[in-house]
C-alpha cells in the first residue's frame, strides 16, 4: 500500500536560508553555500553537529561538491547525498529529506541548493539518437511556440504574457534576495530585447548563481533542540511525477504540472482555492500563465483575465510566485526548488514583509525540470 | 560564403536540386513514402503496440517498453501546431533570426525543427511538409537538410 507524506511522522521546515541570487560572478560556490547553510542554522537557532544528514542540489557544479563546502561547517561525518534534476533539482532534495525525516531515519537533515552556471552537454546530444534540429530548439524556443499556441488556442494576445513578467518584477523589486530587484512597467517589458517570437528578455528567466538551505526536522527534533515551535511550517505532501508518452507531448510541463498538482492536492486533502500563496516555475511568461490553469487556480483559457484582475497579485485571491519567481528572483538551476520552500515558509509565517500575502495558511511550491520531472510541494502552518 | 535569408543563416538560396548529401541521412530520405511519394520521408518507427514515434530507435518503446521496433518511413505532412520567429542565436552555428515549428505528423509524432520561411506568416493548423534544402555543414561542405515548409 503506498504510503504520502502525511502518513508517515510530521514533518516541519524549521530554518530556512539564502544567497542571494546574481549574476555569474567570482564569488566561490563555497562561500554561496556556506552563507545560505549558515543562515538556515541561524534562522532555526541550532548548531551545525544537530544536523544529521545533508542534500546537496546542484545541476552545473562538479560531481562531489557538497564535502567542500559543509566542512568549513565542521566534519561531522554525516551521510551526505548530491541530487541533480535539472531545474527541479532542490525540490528533488528536499522531498528525499523530507521522506528520511518523515521516515524516522533521521530528525534532522539540511538541504542545500547551490550552483555556478557552466557550459555542460546537453543529455539528448549523448542519446544516439538523432534530432532534427537539436541546435534551433531551447527552451525559450520552445516556450515561445507554447506561448503563440496558448494565444491562437484562446483568442488571447501574446503580449499579454508579459502583465506575468509585470507582477512578478514588482514582486521582486521587494524580494532583497532576488537577481532582478527592479519594478518594470509593461511598456518597458515589452520593449526589451526580443528573444523568440513576443517573449523579450524580461519575460524569461536570468540563469545565474545563488544559493538555498532549508532545515527539515521532526517534532521530536523540535521538543528536544529547542526550536521555536510556532515558526515549524509543516510539509503536508510531497508529489513527483516524470514525462509520460503523451498524445500533446509539445504540452508536456503542463501536463505533469496538472497531474503532480492534483496528487499533491489530493495528498494534503485540499483543493486548488485552498491555496494562499504558489511559487511556480515561471522561467518564460508564457509557463506560469499555463501553470495557474493546470494547478486548477483559474479555468482554462481565464489566466489573462485573471491576473488582469489581480487574482495572482499579493493581496490577490492566491500570490503567485511572491519572491518575483524564476523570472526577477532568478533561477540558479540547483538552488531554485529549494529558494521557493525558503519563500513559502516565510510567507506563512508572516515573516515576508513588503511582500507578505496576508494570512497566508496554505502554500505549495512546484517546479518543472529537463526530461520531464516535476515536484509539488504543499505547506502549511 | 553562407547568404543570410532569414532560415537559420546556414541555408542556401538558390539551390533547388543539387545531389549534395543529407546531413542528417539517419532521419531522413530523399525518397517520400508511399502515401506521400512527394515529400522526403521521415525515418521514423512503429512498436508491436502500434506507437508511431520519431526517429527510429532500437532502444525501447517509450510507450510500453517493447523493443519489438520497425522501421516506418513516416510522410512528412503535418499540421502546424505553433511556430515563433527566433531573435536570438540558439548555438554557434545556428544564427538568427529563424523560424522554428512544432508540428503534428499524420503519422502521430510531434517533431519541432526549422520552418523554411517566407513572407506569408505561418499559422496554427497549417498544412506542412517536409523539403529538402542546401545547407553547409561545420565544415562548410554542401549537404541536402529537411525543413517544413507550408504544403499546398
Amino acid at each position: 500500500m503506498p504510503r504520502s507524506l502525511k502518513d508517515m511522522r510530521p514533518v516541519y521546515v524549521v530554518g530556512i536560508g539564502l544567497h542571494r541570487y546574481q549574476f555569474l560572478s567570482q564569488t566561490s560556490y563555497v562561500e554561496l553555500g556556506l552563507t545560505a547553510a549558515r543562515a538556515a542554522l541561524s534562522d532555526a537557532k541550532i548548531a551545525w553537529p544537530c544536523v544529521e544528514s545533508a542534500y546537496v542540489a546542484r545541476a552545473f557544479l562538479p560531481m562531489a561538491c557538497g564535502r567542500p563546502i559543509l566542512r568549513h561547517l565542521g566534519a561531522t561525518g554525516i551521510p551526505l547525498v548530491h541530487v541533480e534534476n535539472a531545474s527541479a533539482s532542490g525540490s528533488a532534495a528536499f522531498r528525499h529529506a523530507c521522506i528520511e525525516v518523515g521516515s524516522g531515519i533521521h530528525d534532522v537533515s539540511l538541504v542545500l541548493g547551490v550552483d555556478k552556471p557552466m557550459p555542460i552537454p546537453r543529455e539528448e546530444s549523448l542519446t544516439g539518437i538523432g534530432n532534427l534540429a537539436d541546435d534551433a530548439i531551447a527552451p525559450f524556443t520552445h516556450f515561445a511556440m507554447l506561448g503563440a499556441r496558448y494565444a491562437s488556442q484562446h483568442g488571447v494576445k501574446t503580449e499579454d504574457f508579459a502583465l506575468v513578467a509585470v507582477k512578478n518584477h514588482l514582486n521582486g523589486a521587494r524580494n532583497p534576495f532576488a537577481q532582478h530587484q527592479k519594478e518594470r512597467s509593461l511598456d518597458e517589458i515589452l520593449a526589451g530585447k526580443r528573444i523568440a517570437g513576443t517573449l523579450t528578455s524580461l519575460q524569461c528567466t536570468p540563469v545565474g548563481e545563488g544559493a538555498a538551505a532549508v532545515i527539515v526536522a521532526s517534532e521530536d527534533a523540535i521538543r528536544a533542540l529547542g526550536i521555536e515551535a510556532t515558526r515549524a511550517v509543516r510539509v503536508t505532501a510531497s508529489a513527483a511525477r516524470s514525462q509520460r508518452a503523451y498524445e500533446n507531448a509539445d504540452r508536456y510541463d503542463a501536463i505533469l504540472t496538472e497531474e503532480t498538482t492534483r496528487m499533491a492536492l489530493a495528498a494534503a486533502g485540499r483543493v486548488p482555492s485552498d491555496l494562499d500563496v504558489v511559487e511556480l516555475h515561471d522561467a518564460f511568461s508564457v509557463e506560469e500563465v499555463e501553470y495557474v490553469e493546470a494547478m486548477g487556480l483559474c479555468p482554462s483559457g481565464r489566466a489573462i483575465d485573471a491576473l488582469k484582475e489581480g487574482v495572482f497579485d499579493i493581496g490577490g485571491r492566491c500570490a503567485v510566485s511572491p519572491s518575483g519567481g524564476l523570472i526577477a528572483m532568478g533561477h540558479p538551476i540547483g538552488p531554485t526548488g529549494t529558494g521557493q520552500i525558503v519563500e513559502i515558509v516565510r510567507q506563512l509565517r508572516g515573516e515576508a514583509g513588503a511582500r507578505q500575502q496576508p494570512d497566508a495558511k496554505v502554500g505549495l511550491a512546484h517546479m518543472v525540470g529537463l526530461g520531464a520531472v516535476c515536484y509539488v510541494h504543499i505547506l502549511e502552518t | 560564403m553562407v547568404e543570410e535569408d532569414g532560415n537559420g543563416s546556414d541555408t542556401l538560396k538558390g539551390t533547388v536540386e543539387t545531389p549534395g548529401d543529407l546531413l542528417k541521412p539517419a532521419l531522413y530520405r530523399r525518397e517520400g513514402s508511399t502515401a506521400a511519394p512527394a515529400r522526403p520521408a521521415l525515418l521514423g518507427g512503429k512498436c508491436v503496440c502500434g506507437y508511431v514515434f520519431f526517429p527510429m530507435q532500437h532502444y525501447g518503446c517509450e510507450r510500453c517498453g517493447s523493443t519489438e521496433l520497425s522501421p516506418l518511413a513516416l510522410t512528412g505532412r503535418g499540421r502546424l501546431l505553433a511556430s515563433a520567429r527566433v531573435h536570438l542565436d540558439t548555438g554557434k552555428h545556428r544564427k538568427a533570426p529563424f523560424t522554428v515549428g512544432s508540428i503534428k505528423l499524420e503519422d502521430g509524432p510531434i517533431v519541432r525543427t526549422i520552418l523554411l520561411d517566407n513572407t506569408k506568416p505561418f499559422h496554427a493548423d497549417d498544412p506542412v511538409a517536409t523539403v529538402l534544402v542546401d545547407v553547409l555543414d561545420p565544415e562548410g561542405v554542401i549537404k541536402r537538410d529537411l525543413r517544413f515548409q507550408r504544403d499546398a
